[in-house]
């Protein structure tokens, strides 16, 4: 597995629609996530579903790696997965060396829903991981105040949430998750519940962000475009169980910015993507169509 | 024209608030005149003029206090151990899937049983000391506050839950912050219910035989055939009461600080 981190040191890699080199498990010491054969299965009224089938995957230090399928193939409970939210059934996810069991502050999530507790203000939202792990109050505002200045929502320091726009909110998310200084930063959809043009400036927003902070992304979403635009590589997952299809290197210079989206090598990496999404949601319909 | 009818609409509002303003004592001049007409049997059916007399020579005797004294520990004090109780058992059972178990099959067999019906047992145990009365309106109380706070357990976002485990929120937190704060909402309700159910059980323990309070005072005066008394009680009592169904509503309303 190659770690497709951009060097500016290096001339910008070529465009590669090849799929990357398929992993070879267990030698990739320097993997910050290393998920092993791992099946999730969810007990339901009529027997087991299989969420999660025997899948296995590294994500490098630094890298922004994004999860993309149709709803329903098991990305989200994959991601749980990384959060220590779901266990295994089967296999292994290990973080940083450490194998997930249970929810870790070295691992930020962020939701679909923003999930703000609604009684605090976006000040103290931010500081309460700081101040579950121990920091003095003090410091903790501290922390928050910085990061209020870096999502830019100063004037709205001492609101509540519920005072805030859909797309304010979900900043205010995003900064509490860091607020820990997590190493691995997990989103689940984290703009699927936006409008399309708060989204354009989210995902913006959240590609100066990991400019400055230090944090492995794996990023689940539906939007191939927003998948492209934001990852190192998109790994794309089949219809349930969820299984994942291709690995794709997504070789686009950074820093990036919406302006890619009509570059003809993006173009080509979407028709991809989307070729295969095509095919697997198909067989997801279907699928459910014998079910019903 | 939106002026025609803007104007028509204060209109319609002041002639409410004004018909409002006088309900009161236009039932209470109707009742007067019925009363002096002799309609009806004046010492059963005294007027207000009456009643109003009965009710300061009340204060004037100086039992009117040691009464509203005795009525408002067996409420507040009842009120704030039921509460107390309720809540936190509610969060238990909400939480804790073997505590509730464990728990709510019984407390959902003993919730639907009148408070009043436990009247004779609490003689037999408690005689008439203070601490029977107290078990009445904590009992009323309790069920009442443990079953919303229970159901406002299990109501609580459960994304709320996840994102304060990811941020590493240590276990006491979780209970004592997140899920009481998430469940408040429906904790004040129930709290507000069992504002009224601690004056129902009031009640029912001083006529079970007590030797001071308003419905105490209500009691002796219908033995003493003292009619006027009687209604000066009940109106003090519905009175305490409504006082302390608004107040508790205001408190209510700023407990939820976040709305």
């Amino acid at each position: 597995m190659v770690a497709m981190m951009y060097n500016p040191l290096r001339p910008t890699p070529p465009l590669r629609l090849v799929d990357a080199a398929p992993e070879p498990s267990s030698t990739a010491p320097e993997a910050i996530i290393r998920v092993e054969d791992l099946s999730i299965v969810f007990d339901v009224p009529r027997g087991e579903v299989i969420a999660v089938d025997r899948v296995s995957l590294a994500v490098m230090p630094g890298e922004f790696v994004s999860l993309v399928g149709p709803s329903g193939c098991g990305k989200s409970t994959l991601l749980n997965a990384m959060a220590g939210l779901e266990r295994p059934f089967e296999g292994e996810v290990m973080v940083a060396g450490k194998p997930m069991l249970s929810p870790r502050p070295d691992i930020g999530m962020v939701f679909q829903q923003p999930h703000l507790f609604p009684w605090k203000s976006v000040r103290r939202n931010i500081a309460h991981g700081p101040r579950a792990l121990g920091k003095s109050k003090t410091e903790a505002l501290r922390i928050a105040d910085d990061l209020i200045d870096m999502i830019g929502l100063t004037k709205f320091a001492n609101a509540y949430p519920h005072t805030l726009s859909g797309g304010m909110q979900q900043r205010v998310a995003i900064a509490r998750a860091l607020a820990n200084q997590p190493r691995v930063l997990l989103m689940d959809e984290p703009f699927g519940a936006l409008d399309a043009q708060t989204r354009a400036v989210m995902q913006d927003n959240l590609l100066e962000l990991r400019d400055r902070i230090n944090a492995t992304i794996v990023f689940v979403t539906h939007d191939i475009d927003e998948a492209i635009l934001l990852s190192d590589r998109v790994l794309i997952m089949s219809a349930g169980p969820g299984r994942i299809l291709r690995d794709l290197s997504v070789g686009l210079p950074r820093p990036r910015s919406s302006a890619i989206l009509t570059d003809p090598a993006y173009l080509a990496l979407k028709r991809d993507c989307l070729d295969l999404i095509r095919t697997e949601g198909r067989k997801a319909f279907e699928q459910m169509e014998a079910v019903t | 024209m939106s002026t025609g009818r803007h104007n028509r609409a204060t209109t319609a509002g002041r002639l409410s608030v004004l018909v409002g303003a006088l309900s009161v004592p236009a039932f209470v001049g109707v009742w007067e005149l019925i009363a002096r007409s002799r309609i009806v049997n004046a010492v059963l059916f005294p007027p207000p003029s009456t009643v109003a007399v009965a009710v300061l020579d009340w204060i004037h005797s100086g039992q009117f206090f040691g009464d509203l004294s005795a009525s408002l520990f067996r409420v507040t004090v009842g009120f704030l151990i039921g509460t107390a109780g309720g809540i936190m058992l509610g969060v238990l059972t909400g939480r804790f899937r073997l505590v509730s178990s464990l728990l709510s099959p019984l407390f959902h067999i003993l919730r639907p049983i009148p408070p009043i019906a436990f009247v004779p047992i609490v003689i037999l145990w408690f005689g008439l000391s203070e601490a029977g009365k107290l078990f009445l309106v904590v009992w009323g109380v309790f069920f009442t506050v443990w079953l919303a706070t229970h159901i406002g357990v299990q109501k609580v976002d459960r994304g709320l839950v996840r994102a304060a485990l990811m941020l590493g929120t240590p276990r006491r937190q979780m209970l004592s912050e997140i899920i009481l704060l998430g469940a408040l909402p429906y904790i004040v309700v129930g709290l507000r219910t069992a504002v009224s159910i601690s004056f129902y059980t009031l009640v029912a323990a001083e006529l079970a035989g007590a030797f001071a309070g308003i419905v105490y005072r209500i009691e002796i005066a219908q033995q003493n055939m003292q009619t006027g008394q009687v209604m000066g009680g009940l109106a003090a009592l519905g009175l305490l009461s409504f006082v302390a169904d608004r107040s508790f509503a205001a408190i209510a309303e700023r407990a939820v600080w976040w709305r």
